[in-house]
Formats: structure tokens, C-alpha cells, sequence
């Protein structure tokens, strides 16, 4: 039988997910992967990518449409049903026993068996060397996971899916934890694989990967595809503008900035992640009062580790931050919002809300012990009414009443809910982490605008978007945050571009340090 | 609209949750009895209807029973609701029932009062205790990150050979056969409420008034708004700037309290002596209680009545039909089983949740629509 290079080995038709919170992830995706092509599915962190992903390796199952592997219907009820019609899954945190062998791992689930019971050691170091040479992938059968480098962790992975007998392979971000020589060592391995004619599906959102290795691209945006590509016929700018989506045109009206006292000092900020990368790399910058400074940058720059040290959620390896004078890095959640910090956290349904209570109950988790909510022992029931009533009506949140549960509402009236108990506490520093990621335009509008007004008014906002269009259009000044480092510093947003900005975004150019030093308003 | 249906929703499950769990219950009674039809009739309505010949009529006594037996369940139903809201499984209820009972008898012997206040200060004794020793696993958990359940299960058995000891060596009644402790004083004993030597005691109301006192403390305080945040959603409570440690621990004290406060009124209200020789079973009722009531303090004197009037309809069955008075704990397990899968009926769920989501997007694509001409 004779076999075309352009056979669809996957056919997803259609699919649309619904999670049990009621957020629809998909929303009638077509999505299909040629045999032996390397394809990217793009996306920002929520459009949708790891949902399609799950339901191809059978984690969770589609509400609606079909999924079709080499011609014929398949319904993927497990893993298990998924590895049997060929496909394999390597995670971005790694699902390896860290106390095993390489070895062992692999066979983990197969084991071979010795008269019929015991393991065969022997037998499973020699399967794992054959596969290993096979693919060109080295690893050292006998070493503990544990012991490995992260490098190794992952082809331990990739294994692990090849000798199960996957030929569509699902890489989710294997890039996210590697060094640049890692990188490089991936990417070889890679192509040897497609030689092979194995298929590989490459989750990320980095554009010069995409560019160096896959054939063709898909392109998710809010739980919808926004269509297939061949890599080499679409320019960086047109993925980065179907990825994020620039179609909503802002119209931020704000006068000038007229800042004043520097109210956030940030000096020297390292912080080195749990696989050994350096995640932030000398960040130095000043918020002063009345302005925005934004930070843009593509994501896995340093920016979320950056707001976690700002907010105690890590600590830093080295440096200093300050509200007021007021030491932060030291300083409880409790004490920093004592210091009049708010947070418009990045992961709102980790952080922002407790999902299953009510919107009122959301609206006070940061004031409920304030005197005025509290007679005596009991709670001030009337002026805690009188309080949710009125934030939600000032910030418009779409709900049938004030104890409706929180998880009911949609996005963006959630994101309304976080924002309007962050923006009201009366906060002399705003930090707004991806405030409008993910939510329907008109909130998109609102939460902007909101922004704009409260820095008008003397609030000091840190705004970190990796959407350009917010980052450029909301903040007076902006810096570029790239491999953990500030790469430009802009005093003036209003004679941006996007191409400059993408330049320094990918890491094409960098700023002098005294250009960049400009940032620190020391007198 | 679409809360209304979700909150039907959850009425139908714990319904069906029952109903299945009395079918369960059913099965066996048809699998062990020669006589199924009479087993039943004594299980489902023999607690509160005596039927001689063809007369029925209502017992009082039995109702009587049935509220007494809900004394301590109560307590122990309201703590495990309380740790439970704060997400804390904490299953040392049993074994502080089992000392605070033991303490406040002591109290009710060794000390004496003349007023009423007596039986007070031996509940109050009892209270205290309780919430010390649920400071143990509370600790643990927030100092050393040990998990609360392991902890508090191997505590039940550390309260309870304690108080073995103590009762064997210094405070046994050397002259009676059984070991036993000397009756308490009369002031101590907490009397009934309805004559006719019924075990319904003042504890009862007691028991209802914390029932409100929790109600209260849960949903209209700071601590309890704090309590149950931390049990939906820890990392945003922390966020939010709330105390988590300590809340954490304020939560099993209370629970401790409320488990000790229960020993003590069911030692001075039942007995005259403290003759418990194993773990009485009230906190693990208390947990079944809990997950009945969904961690709602209003919920469970209901709760506790479901479990008491199931327990006498198989005294009954056991006693005056061939089925063994282990058929509770199979029906309560079944119970237990359907109530605690997150997964049961969720099919059914899962379509509530599509058929809004759709309602809503198409709502939001018509907004989209109307806003771009």
C-alpha cells in the first residue's frame, strides 16, 4: 500500500470541551497532524492547547466531536486506550518515579518477567540501551532518576512513549525546563525522530523554536483555532498577532502621567527555579506614584517569578524590594497587604477566588476583620451587604445577587470580582499580572480603564502583560524583561512600535545598561 | 436560575444517595432473613410506630430513645463539621468523647457543689480537655506538616488507653464486678427532661443550642468566614493576608471542644458511673453525621436523626427479627460510599453544566453581535 507524505495520522473534528466549572476550553476545534511532520500548536497559557492535547492522549474526553487516528474513529476513554492506537504523551512536569532506575522507569507498567515472576533486570537495561541507540537518544539505563539532569529526565520520558509503540508523539512545552544546549540536543533528536517517520506534536509558545523546527503550525486562541499554517510561508508577526490577538482596538483615553514619589524599589533580584535555571538575573526597577510601568515580555522571562517574589509566594536568591521604605521580601502576605499592596494575581482561580463560595464572601477576604465589618464577636452582616452591593455595582459584575457562588459567574465577571476587591482597598502600589487575560472584551475595556483612573489618581501600578497591545497601550513607561534580565527600558510608550518591541522581546537586541539604568529614579 | 437548578441538583444526589443506600440495606435484609417483609417493616418504621396486632400507634418512648441518642452525635457531628470546613480531616473526635467523658466524671465524683452548677463545671472540664488535646494533632500539622488524619486516628487509641489506664488503676470501684468507676454526685448528673426515667436529658437542648451557637460562629464571624475560605481555597486565604496556621488550629480546637463538651453530657446524662471500656463510636458517627449534613451545623440535628432512628430501627430488627444489628454499619457504609463519590451522578451534572455554558455563550455571542453594530 502505498503511503503520501500528507496523510492525516490525527483528525480532530469539532471538538468542543466543557469542564465541570463551566469553562469551555474548546470550543469546535478542527485540528489535524500529518504522518511524519513535526507540528506546533500555539497558544497563549489558557487558549486551549493543553485541553486538545488531553483529549488526543485520552485524560479527558470531548463533549462534543470526534477524533479520527489513521482513518478510523476512535473513542479515547484513558491513556492506556490512547498509547494502544499509537500515541504517546511527555508531560511538562515529568511523571517519573525519582527513587527508580532509567531503566526501570521505562519498563514501568511492562515489566519483563524472569520464570514468570520476577523482574528481569538484565532484560530491561538491554531493552532500554536497544531503544536508546535506536533513537539516538542517550541515557545511562542504570542511574537513578533522581541523579539525572533534567535533559536526560525527558528523553527518559520520550523513551518511555517510544517503547509503549507511540508514533505520534505530544511534547507539552519540553523546551519550558531546558538549558539552550539541551535546546539544541532536543531539536536533533527531534528530526531524527521525523526521519523515522514518527509525528510529533510540539506544544509552545515560543516563536524562534516554532520557526527552527516544525513543518506546520496550529494556532488556538481562546478555546478556537485560529487556523493552520506552514511554517515557512507565516512571518513571526503574523503568528504573534493570531496568538495574541491585536483585533481589539483599545481606546485607552489617559493624560499624561505626572509621576512623583518612587513608591516600589526593586534592587538586584535573583532567583535560580527548582531545575536549576536562572530565572531572574540582576532586575533592578522603581514604580513611582501616579505613573504605570509595564513589563512585556514573552512568557517564561522571568515576569511570574518576579510577582512571586514581590507577593511572598518565593524567595529570592539575592536582592532587595521595598514599599515605602518598607521591606517586602521578609514580610508576610498579611504584613505586605498591611503596607497597601494589592495584587491582580496572574492564576486567578488559584489565588484570586475561593471558587465555591459566594461573590460577597470574595469580595471581603482581604477586609473582613476591618472594625467596620464587626460588631463585637458577630459580623456586621448590614455592612458587609452594603459594601459587596456596592462593589459590585461600581464594577459593573454581572451576577443574579451577591451570594450567587463565584464559579458560576464567567470569566471575566470573576476577574471583575478579584479586581474590584484589590482595586477598592485604597492601595498605594497595584500589581496587575495578566489582569485581563482570558475575558470578554467589555471587562477587558473596564479593568483597563479602572487601571488608568487609579494611577491618575496617585496609585503606583506594576502592570505585567504578555499581551503587547495592553502592555504598550496602558503604561506610561514599560521595560522588556528577556532570559530574566531587563532588556530595554522605555520612558515613553506613545512612540513604540511593536517591531522594535519584538526585537527586544526575542532577545535580538539589548539596551546598554546605562539606557536601562534609567529605570532606578535614585536622586 | 442556574444556581437553583445546581442546588436541585445536589437535593436530588443526597436523596438518591439515601435511597440507594437503603436499597443496598434491603438486599442484605432479603439475603440474611427468613422473614424480610417484618425485618423491614421494623426497620422503617418500628422506631416510632409499635404495631400490636392490627393497631398502630405512636411510641413516645421511642421517640424519646431516638432524640437521646442524639446527644452526643450532635456534638461530635458539629466538630467534625467545624475541622472539616477548614479542610481538615481530623478524626480525633472519638477518642476526646471517650476522655471527656472520663474527666468530666471525675469531676462529677471528686468534686463537689451543691447548685447545678456542678454537672456545669464537670461539661466545662470535659471542654477544655478536649480542645487541649486536639492542640496535638493541630500542631503537628501546622509546625511539622504531618498529616492531621494519621495523627488523629492513632490519638483516638492513645485517649483511650489512657483513660483504660487510669481507670483500672487509681479510680476503679473495687467493690463492684465490672470495672467501673464510684457513681458521680447526684449534682453532677444532668436530669431528664420528660418523665418516666427516659434517658432525653437537658442535653438535649443544650445540644441545639450549640447547634445555632456553630450555625452562628460559622457563617456570621470572622473566625468562621476565616475557617471555611481556608477550606475552599488555601493558597487564596493565604493570599488574602488570613492567618492560615492559625485558623488551621483554631478550627481543631474547636473541634475538640465540641467532642469533649459531647463525652461529658453523655456520661453525666446516660450513667450514674463512667463504665466505657472501649471507644463509644460517636466520632465516627459524628463523621457520618458531617458528610450528611455537608459541613452545614443547621444540617445536622437532621442528620443525627437519620442515623439515630436507622440505628433503633436495626436494634429492633436484630432484636425481634433474624437479621444481625450489623445491618446498620452496611447501610451507614453504603451512605457514606454514595454521599462522599464526587463522582456519583456526575454525568447527569456534567449535562446541567453544558446545557449553561452553552446558554451562556450564546447569550455573550449575542452580546458580541449587538455591540458590534
Amino acid at each position: 500500500m502505498e503511503q503520501h507524505q500528507n496523510d492525516l495520522v490525527v483528525e480532530m473534528r469539532g471538538i468542543t470541551k466543557v469542564y465541570p466549572n463551566g469553562i469551555a476550553a474548546n470550543q469546535g476545534v478542527d485540528f489535524s497532524v500529518r504522518r511524519g511532520e513535526i507540528h506546533a500548536l500555539m497558544g497563549e497559557n489558557g487558549a486551549g492547547k493543553s485541553t486538545l492535547m488531553k483529549m488526543l492522549f485520552g485524560l479527558e474526553q470531548p463533549t462534543e466531536g470526534e477524533i479520527i487516528i489513521k482513518g478510523e474513529k476512535v473513542s479515547l476513554s484513558s491513556p492506556t486506550a490512547a498509547i494502544a492506537h499509537g500515541i504517546g504523551m511527555v508531560h511538562q512536569h515529568f511523571m517519573l518515579v525519582p527513587s527508580l532506575t532509567v531503566a526501570e522507569n521505562i519498563v514501568l507498567g511492562m515489566v519483563p518477567k524472569k520464570s514468570g515472576m520476577f523482574i528481569d533486570f538484565k532484560k530491561a537495561i538491554e531493552l532500554t540501551k536497544e531503544f536508546a541507540e535506536r533513537f539516538n537518544l542517550a541515557v545511562n539505563p542504570i542511574a537513578k532518576v533522581a541523579d539525572i539532569p533534567v535533559g536526560m529526565k525527558q528523553k527518559v520520558e520520550i523513551l518511555k512513549a517510544l517503547i509503549r509503540g507511540a508514533k505520534i508523539l505530544i511534547l507539552d512545552e519540553p523546551t519550558a525546563v531546558l538549558t539552550t544546549q539541551e535546546t539544541a540536543e532536543l531539536f536533533r533528536e527531534l528530526v531524527h525522530l521525523k526521519e523515522q517517520d514518527y509525528t510529533i506534536i510540539f506544544i509552545s509558545h515560543k516563536l524562534n523554536e516554532i520557526k527552527q523546527i516544525t513543518d506546520r503550525l496550529t494556532i488556538m486562541r481562546g478555546g478556537k483555532s485560529m487556523g493552520v499554517y506552514e511554517t515557512a510561508s507565516i512571518t513571526e508577526q503574523e503568528i504573534s498577532r493570531l496568538m495574541v490577538g491585536r483585533d481589539v482596538i483599545l481606546d485607552v483615553q489617559k493624560n499624561q502621567a505626572v509621576p512623583t514619589d518612587v513608591v516600589l524599589r526593586v534592587r538586584n533580584l535573583e532567583y535560580t527555579n527548582e531545575w536549576n535555571k536562572k530565572m531572574l538575573d540582576g532586575v533592578s526597577f522603581d514604580v513611582r506614584k501616579g505613573e504605570i510601568l509595564g513589563i512585556a515580555g514573552v512568557e517564561g522571562n522571568g515576569q511570574r517569578e518576579l510577582v512571586d517574589m514581590l507577593f511572598d509566594l518565593k524567595e529570592p536568591d539575592a536582592g532587595t524590594a521595598s514599599v515605602n521604605g518598607t521591606d517586602l521580601i521578609n514580610a508576610s502576605q498579611a504584613k505586605i497587604r498591611g503596607l497597601g499592596v494589592s495584587l491582580v494575581p496572574e492564576d486567578r482561580m488559584t489565588y484570586g477566588i475561593a471558587d465555591s463560595a459566594t461573590i460577597e464572601e470574595n469580595l471581603i477576604s482581604d477586609r473582613f476583620e476591618e472594625k467596620r465589618f464587626n460588631n463585637g464577636p458577630l459580623f456586621n452582616m448590614k455592612a458587609i451587604r452594603r459594601e459587596s452591593d456596592k462593589l459590585i455595582q461600581d464594577y459593573t459584575v454581572l451576577c443574579k445577587s451577591r451570594s450567587q457562588k463565584v464559579k458560576m459567574l464567567s470569566g471575566g465577571n470573576i476577574q471583575k470580582v478579584v479586581v474590584a476587591r484589590e482595586f477598592s482597598s485604597d492601595p498605594a502600589l497595584i500589581i496587575a499580572d495578566q489582569p485581563t487575560r482570558g475575558i470578554d472584551v467589555g471587562a477587558t475595556e473596564f479593568i483597563r480603564k479602572k487601571l488608568v483612573d487609579l494611577s491618575r489618581a496617585g496609585t503606583a501600578v506594576l502592570l505585567v502583560s504578555a499581551d503587547l497591545n495592553e502592555v504598550m497601550e496602558l503604561s506610561d513607561s514599560l521595560i522588556v524583561l528577556y532570559g530574566g534580565k531587563i532588556a530595554a527600558y522605555f520612558e515613553d510608550t506613545s512612540q513604540l512600535d511593536d517591531e522594535m518591541m519584538g526585537e527586544y522581546m526575542l532577545g535580538l537586541k539589548r539596551q546598554s545598561d546605562e539606557e536601562i539604568g534609567r529605570v532606578c529614579h535614585e536622586r | 436560575m442556574k444556581d437553583r437548578r445546581m442546588f436541585g441538583f445536589e437535593l436530588v444526589r443526597g436523596a438518591a444517595a439515601i435511597l440507594l443506600a437503603l436499597g443496598v440495606g434491603t438486599i442484605f435484609i432479603f439475603l440474611s432473613s427468613d422473614e424480610p417483609l417484618t425485618a423491614l417493616r421494623y426497620l422503617l418504621i418500628g422506631p416510632l410506630i409499635s404495631i400490636k396486632g392490627s393497631v398502630a400507634s405512636f411510641n413516645t418512648q421511642g421517640l424519646y430513645t431516638i432524640l437521646a441518642a442524639m446527644i452526643p452525635t450532635i456534638f461530635t457531628g458539629l466538630a467534625v463539621c467545624v475541622m472539616f470546613s477548614s479542610n481538615q480531616f481530623n478524626l480525633a473526635g472519638e477518642g476526646i468523647v471517650m476522655a471527656g467523658g472520663f474527666v468530666a466524671a471525675l469531676a462529677g465524683i471528686y468534686i463537689h457543689m451543691n447548685t447545678g452548677w456542678h454537672a456545669v463545671i464537670c461539661v466545662l472540664i470535659a471542654a477544655v480537655l478536649g480542645g487541649i488535646i486536639m492542640l496535638v494533632p493541630a500542631l503537628l500539622k501546622v509546625k511539622l506538616g504531618a498529616s492531621e488524619m494519621v495523627t488523629s486516628l492513632m490519638l483516638n487509641y492513645v485517649c483511650m488507653y489512657v483513660v483504660l489506664h487510669f481507670l483500672n488503676y487509681n479510680f476503679a470501684d473495687r467493690s463492684k464486678g465490672s470495672t467501673q468507676t464510684y457513681p458521680f454526685d447526684p449534682t453532677a448528673q444532668i436530669g431528664s427532661m420528660v418523665p418516666g426515667g427516659s434517658k432525653l436529658t437537658w442535653g438535649f437542648v443544650i445540644a441545639l443550642v450549640f447547634v445555632v451557637i456553630i450555625a452562628l460562629l460559622m457563617y456570621r464571624t470572622r473566625w468562621g468566614y476565616a475557617i471555611r475560605m481556608i477550606g475552599i481555597n488555601q493558597a487564596f486565604s493565604k493570599y488574602s493576608g488570613m492567618k492560615v496556621g492559625g485558623t488551621i488550629v483554631l478550627s481543631q480546637v474547636i473541634g475538640g471542644v465540641l467532642s469533649g463538651i459531647g463525652g461529658g453530657i453523655e456520661v453525666l446524662g446516660r450513667y450514674t458511673t463512667f463504665l466505657w471500656k472501649e471507644l463509644p463510636g460517636y466520632g465516627w458517627t459524628g463523621v457520618t453525621i458531617a458528610i450528611l449534613a455537608k459541613n452545614n451545623p443547621l444540617l445536622v440535628p437532621l442528620a443525627a436523626f437519620f442515623i439515630a432512628y436507622l440505628d433503633k430501627g436495626c436494634q429492633l430488627m436484630a432484636t425481634y427479627c433474624d437479621v444481625p444489628s450489623e445491618m446498620i454499619d452496611i447501610i451507614q457504609a453504603a451512605i457514606f460510599l454514595f454521599f462522599a463519590a464526587e463522582q456519583f451522578l456526575s454525568g447527569y451534572r456534567q449535562k446541567i453544566v453544558v446545557k449553561n455554558t452553552r446558554a451562556d455563550l450564546a447569550k455573550a455571542a449575542q452580546a458580541a453581535e449587538g455591540g458590534a453594530e
